[in-house]
């Protein structure tokens, strides 16, 4: 699947860059992320345990910052696995820094996803990703927002939503595309697998997001 | 596991006490902790119908349903339907008008169309494919079925009338 | 032919247990100390295996064992091809790969077995399945049947050093030399696309070894019951008939349930036998979809030279079979498309070349139509190209070129799967057009409806072909008809039965022959200790081959009777006839005998029987036809195209059939209004999504469109015309695969004949959003 889009950060380039390679607010802005470990300077991991409805399985996750050029831009390599299925993807970021001091980052990339997550979530991949990203960049903002008012001395409180608003959130947006499929037989069956999706989005928002 | 439960299912008249965990299935409850195999499995998601009981009377898909769910509830099953000897005019009329093949769906379709051919004396070809429409047959591409409906909602409202 | 049941639509005996729940399938068997087994399958479609840490999965409680290829040591072998490589065909080449029964070193599609989780419950089995960490380096995956032969193409097996699979060429008279008289050549490119068996049962497999009688018992869902156990026997090093193979009521095969060697008919006797305890393994929908074997992925390059006046001079057909990670069941789905891309039609100079391709996908195998589809699809979709060009009505262009029943038998030149040449045994093709179009009213459509309603702005088409199914191969079928000293007539066939009607259909023919009725007959098909030589139920041929088996096995029975009550009742074998269950003398009704009487007197147990006869009234019998009976036929359609959602209504269904003399016409109504809808599906509803790395993208019944009762046509019209066939001495013809084989190039060219022949299809399947961008190129 290839991906690709843009997003305006309301602050200058080198704090955007700062907040994206710091794996803590990252993690926070990534609801349902257990603790993102850093193994190096470029290198990180994560795990995350699901049990929902017949979606049980541990999924783990490997990230790769590449061909950094700070703070214009960056590739990331993504290889995630579960019994859930796997995500494995390569994603280049780019940061302009524009005249209002505001940040245009665009990124494209492809990602190829595997097993359960792919043989029967595949027609809600596309709403689930979307989702993810839109909420992802809303949390990454308001993030940025905390951030820059700390350091002007204000003191803004960054509360990243909590993985149940998250998941419900996407539902919602899945949801929405849902309604308009014509070959809808069976809803019920959209719930575990729309949980399912919001694993891909997870690893997806973090491949898109650094 | 997260424990068991104790649950009491009526099933074809029947009260059935089984200890059970929360994650089991009607349809393997009905299967294989009470040994009715009259109701087969088919797609484990919905969607095919293979599975459909009769919840508390109305058509119901067991294999999306907890065993647990149906503590204190009635289950109709096609064991429940109409013996050998003595075959319930649906079954009736699905051997005269040749409406299954392998049989293997066929019991989801009778107890789906249970309620239909009583509720219905001169179902119109569309209410009953309406009716048939989430059940997947492979075998007979559906039109004896249309007809043993036909069939069997004759022969049903005319013994009453 | 004054026949008692012979033809006639007797209701199947095998429905009322079927309606009450009462019929065993292979999941409702259960034994004392049963496991279960799940399968861990592989989520990469092309990988090195590096590690697979199954530690965890074994501390699950209630999990017995878990076992990877390494685990199965010397017993891991890669199966044998279940049928064997064309070398009846000059200078065929074939590349030989067996199915791993469990992968190795490598997985080559999504789906590959990795693991089995043997535990106390299949909830826990497929846990533990989840608890296993496997590690592998993914390689490219070969999706595209044209990429693959590239030189730059990644490698699906090492060892052989290309992707090609097979590659043969048959040529009838010279294709180059028509094409060099001919008016004109059309030349167009097909693609059709897999689609899957869908039978409402998954797979299903038991295998239970007793140590005490050193014996296995298998209970499953298998289309070829006796080959299963000759080659679960043959790997565990057991006798054949310390094997019994028991397929129980199957719901719905359609093909792929008559592949053996895979992982679980290979592993779990094995592992039954390792723990001594019973093993089951039922397939689930999301396996089926990966992991059991779906047909229908060719690329064809076709090129049709005609006349002007359209006769054709010669047909060449260079076409690509994807046959998945490897091709255990040889060529059969290609060399049936080979044989069936004449179809009905006198093609003098014709050339047909495959190029059967490994990919990173699933494993074909036949599914009804098995090949068969595609051929009838280049064929009838050409010469509507051809139609267009030459501006002919389409049946024109077909009545031009149909084969006339003066012409048969007719030898094609072209080998088929049964490894014979293809020969056209009997029909009469220009009658099921004619039938076809007169009970669609075609004239009249195409003269007055149509014009009538496109001027109400209604997109509606008409459209026809013409079809032929060869069925019916061999080897061979065989049955014993036994009549007990109760009286009961036993019949045990080897073939097994998926929902055919078989015991309804092989007790007519015994019935007839030996005065009883049906319901007196009690069939077993399928059952390794009843009845064990036979390959199996596939290409149409249970009646044909397995009921002419039974047929020959009864006028033996007969033959038998009449001796033997010749003697008892001392009246001459002319004189005497069977009904009622008893043989009289026909002038003398008192004078009589039971059955059940006779058969006690040709069983003494104590006295001589007479040298050289054999005891009891039984026979057993073989029949294997010297080349397949071909079925023909024509379909109409008649449909409606929504402009705006091109959502397709058909309007008119008809079809009209020849396969020979019909045993049951209720059955073999059945069987081709269930062929429609799998051939429906083909045409504009089904589809088995891969991307371009190897993923499937529908693995359930929520994606995968089955028609429903809601998308099917109101009525299937049914006509029949009748040819008997002379290769077997009831006139039989097979017929399980002609609903399904002409759907898609029909519906095809109705649906651009309602849009007024602005579009050409020339892939299949269509559907809604494909349509539209045709139409908005």
């Amino acid at each position: 699947m290839k991906i690709e889009g843009e997003h305006t950060f309301n602050g200058p380039r080198n704090e955007v860059w700062e907040m994206i390679r710091d794996p803590e607010i990252l993690a926070s802005a990534l609801p349902g992320t257990q603790k993102l470990n850093k193994l190096s300077d470029t290198d990180y991991e994560g795990t995350m345990n699901v049990r929902v409805g017949p979606v049980s399985g541990s999924f783990s996750g490997k990230l790769v910052v590449s061909d950094e050029v700070p703070p214009q831009s960056c590739t990331l390599t993504v290889d995630g696995k579960g019994a859930p299925g796997f995500v494995r993807g390569v994603g280049h970021i780019k940061f302009e820094e524009q005249e209002t001091n505001t940040t245009y980052m665009t990124y494209e990339g492809e990602v190829t996803i595997g097993g359960t997550l792919a043989s029967v979530g595949q027609r809600m991949i596309d709403s689930v990703a979307k989702s993810m990203i839109r909420q992802g960049f809303e949390s990454m903002d308001k993030a940025l927002e905390a951030r820059l008012a700390n350091k002007s001395g204000q003191q803004v409180e960054y509360k990243p939503p909590t993985e149940t608003e998250f998941a419900a959130s996407v539902a919602k947006d899945v949801a929405k595309s849902w309604y308009q499929i014509a070959e809808v037989r069976m809803v019920m069956y959209v719930i575990p697998a729309a949980i399912l999706l919001a694993l891909i989005g997870y690893i997806l928002s973090q491949l898109l997001h650094r | 596991m997260s424990g068991e439960y104790k649950i009491n299912v009526k099933v074809n008249g029947k009260n059935y006490e089984r200890m059970v965990e929360p994650r089991l299935l009607l349809s393997d409850f009905i299967r294989h902790e009470i040994g009715l195999t009259g109701t087969h499995v088919g797609c484990e998601h919905g969607v095919c119908g293979t599975c459909t009981v009769l919840f508390d009377g109305l058509p119901s898909r067991s294999c999306l349903i907890f065993a647990v769910q149906a503590h204190r509830h009635e289950v109709v099953t096609v064991e429940g339907l109409g013996s050998i000897e003595q075959l319930h005019p649906l079954q009736k009329a699905f051997q005269e008008k040749h409406a299954l093949q392998c049989g293997y769906c066929t019991p989801g379709f009778l107890m789906t169309l249970v309620p239909f051919v009583e509720k219905h004396s001169h179902p119109s070809d569309e209410e009953i494919r309406e009716a048939i429409g989430g059940n997947l047959c492979r075998c007979t591409g559906y039109e004896n079925i249309v007809e043993a409906v036909k069939l069997a909602s004759a022969m049903m409202h005319t013994s009453k009338e | 032919m004054d026949t008692r049941y012979i033809g006639k639509p007797i209701k199947r005996l095998e429905d009322p247990r079927l309606l009450t729940g009462q019929a065993l399938f292979t999941d409702d068997v259960h034994l004392d100390g049963l496991l279960h087994a799940a399968f861990l399958r592989s989520d990469y479609a092309h990988a090195r295996i590096k590690s697979i840490d199954v530690s965890e999965a074994l501390k699950r409680p209630g999990v017995i064992a878990v076992y990877t290829a390494e685990d199965f040591g010397d017993y891991w072998h890669v199966g044998p091809l279940q049928v064997p490589p064309p070398i009846a065909i000059p200078n065929a080449k074939f590349h030989a790969k067996g199915l791993p029964p469990i992968a190795r070193g490598k997985v080559r599609f999504s789906g590959e077995p990795l693991a089995v989780v043997v535990a106390e419950s299949r909830y826990i089995a497929e846990d533990a399945a989840g608890d296993i960490l496997v590690d592998v380096e993914p390689l490219d995956a070969v999706v595209d049947l044209e990429k693959a032969f590239e030189d730059t193409s990644v490698l699906i097996h090492e060892d052989i050093g290309t992707n090609m699979a097979a590659l043969v060429k048959q040529e009838k008279g010279s294709y180059a030399e028509a094409a060099a008289k001919a008016d004109f050549i059309i030349k167009r490119k097909f693609h059709i696309d897999r689609g899957s068996a869908g039978a409402m049962e998954n797979r299903a497999l038991i295998a239970s070894w007793e140590n005490r009688t050193q014996s296995m018992t298998i209970w499953t869902n298998n289309q070829a019951p006796i080959p299963l156990r000759n080659t679960i026997a043959s790997n565990l090093g057991l006798s054949d008939s310390q094997v019994h193979v028991i397929t129980a009521f199957t719901g719905g095969g359609f093909g792929p349930k008559i592949m053996t060697s895979q992982a679980d008919d290979v592993l779990l006797p094995w592992i039954s036998k390792k723990l001594n305890r019973p093993v089951k393994w039922i397939e689930d929908r999301r396996e089926n979809f990966l992991a059991t074997t779906s047909e229908r992925d060719q690329v064809h390059y076709c090129e049709l030279a005609l006349t002007r006046d359209g006769k054709i001079l010669g047909f060449s057909d260079v076409f690509y079979h994807n046959t998945g990670a490897y091709d255990p069941y040889g060529m059969t789905v290609p060399l049936n498309t080979m044989t069936h891309t004449m179809g009905s039609y006198i093609v003098p100079n014709f050339y047909t070349e495959v190029r059967m391709v490994f990919t990173n996908k699933m494993v074909v195998s036949p599914v009804r139509g098995a090949g068969r589809m595609y051929g009838n699809y280049v064929m009838e979709r050409m010469l509507d190209a051809a139609a267009r060009e030459l501006k002919l009505d389409v049946v024109e262009i077909r009545r031009k070129n149909l084969i006339q029943p003066e012409m048969l038998p007719l030898h094609t030149g072209i080998t088929g799967q049964d490894f014979v040449e293809n020969v056209i045994d009997s029909g009469n093709y220009p009658e099921t057009l004619r039938k076809a179009l007169e009970m669609i009213g075609y004239e009249k459509f195409v003269k007055e409806d149509q014009p009538k309603l496109r001027a109400q702005g209604k997109k509606v088409g008409i459209g026809i072909v013409t079809f032929v199914e060869g069925t019916g191969v061999g080897p061979y079928e065989g049955a014993k008809v036994t009549i007990e000293g109760s009286g009961k007539i036993n019949v045990a066939t080897g073939i097994s039965s998926q929902g055919q009607g078989h015991y309804t259909s092989f007790a007519q023919i015994v019935a007839e022959q030996l005065g009883v009725e049906p319901k007196d007959v009690r069939i077993t098909t399928g059952d390794t200790d009843q009845f064990d030589w036979g390959a199996g139920t596939f290409a149409s041929r249970g009646m044909t081959v397995a009921g002419t088996a039974i047929y020959l096995a009864s006028v033996n029975v007969r033959k038998k009777i009449l001796k033997t009550a010749s003697k008892a009742l001392n009246a001459p074998e002319e004189e005497l006839e069977i009904s009622g269950g008893e043989v009289r003398v026909a002038d003398i009704p008192t004078k009589s005998i039971k059955l059940g009487d006779l058969a006690n007197r040709a069983n003494p147990t104590r006295g001589v029987i007479e040298p050289g006869v054999e005891p009891g009234l039984e026979a057993t019998a073989y029949y294997g036809p010297p080349y397949g009976a071909t079925g023909q036929g024509s379909v109409a359609i008649i449909l409606e195209v929504d402009p705006e959602t091109f959502e397709v209504k058909i309007q008119r269904f008809v079809l009209v059939h020849d396969a020979g003399n019909i045993m049951n016409p209720m059955i073999v109504e059945g069987q081709i209004m269930g062929g429609v809808q799998m051939g429906l599906g083909n045409a504009f509803y089904e589809e088995i999504a891969y991307d371009e790395y190897g993923q499937l993208q529908n693995a359930s019944l929520m994606d995968y469109l089955i028609p429903s009762a809601t998308e099917m046509p109101p009525k299937i019209e049914l006509g029949h015309v009748v040819s008997p066939s002379p290769l077997n001495p009831l006139g039989l013809k097979g017929v399980g695969e002609a609903g399904a084989i002409p759907i898609p190039s029909c519906f095809h060219q109705a649906i651009e004949n309602a849009l007024e022949n602005k579009i050409e299809i020339t892939a299949s399947p269509m559907n809604p959003s494909r349509l539209f961008e045709l139409t908005h190129k």
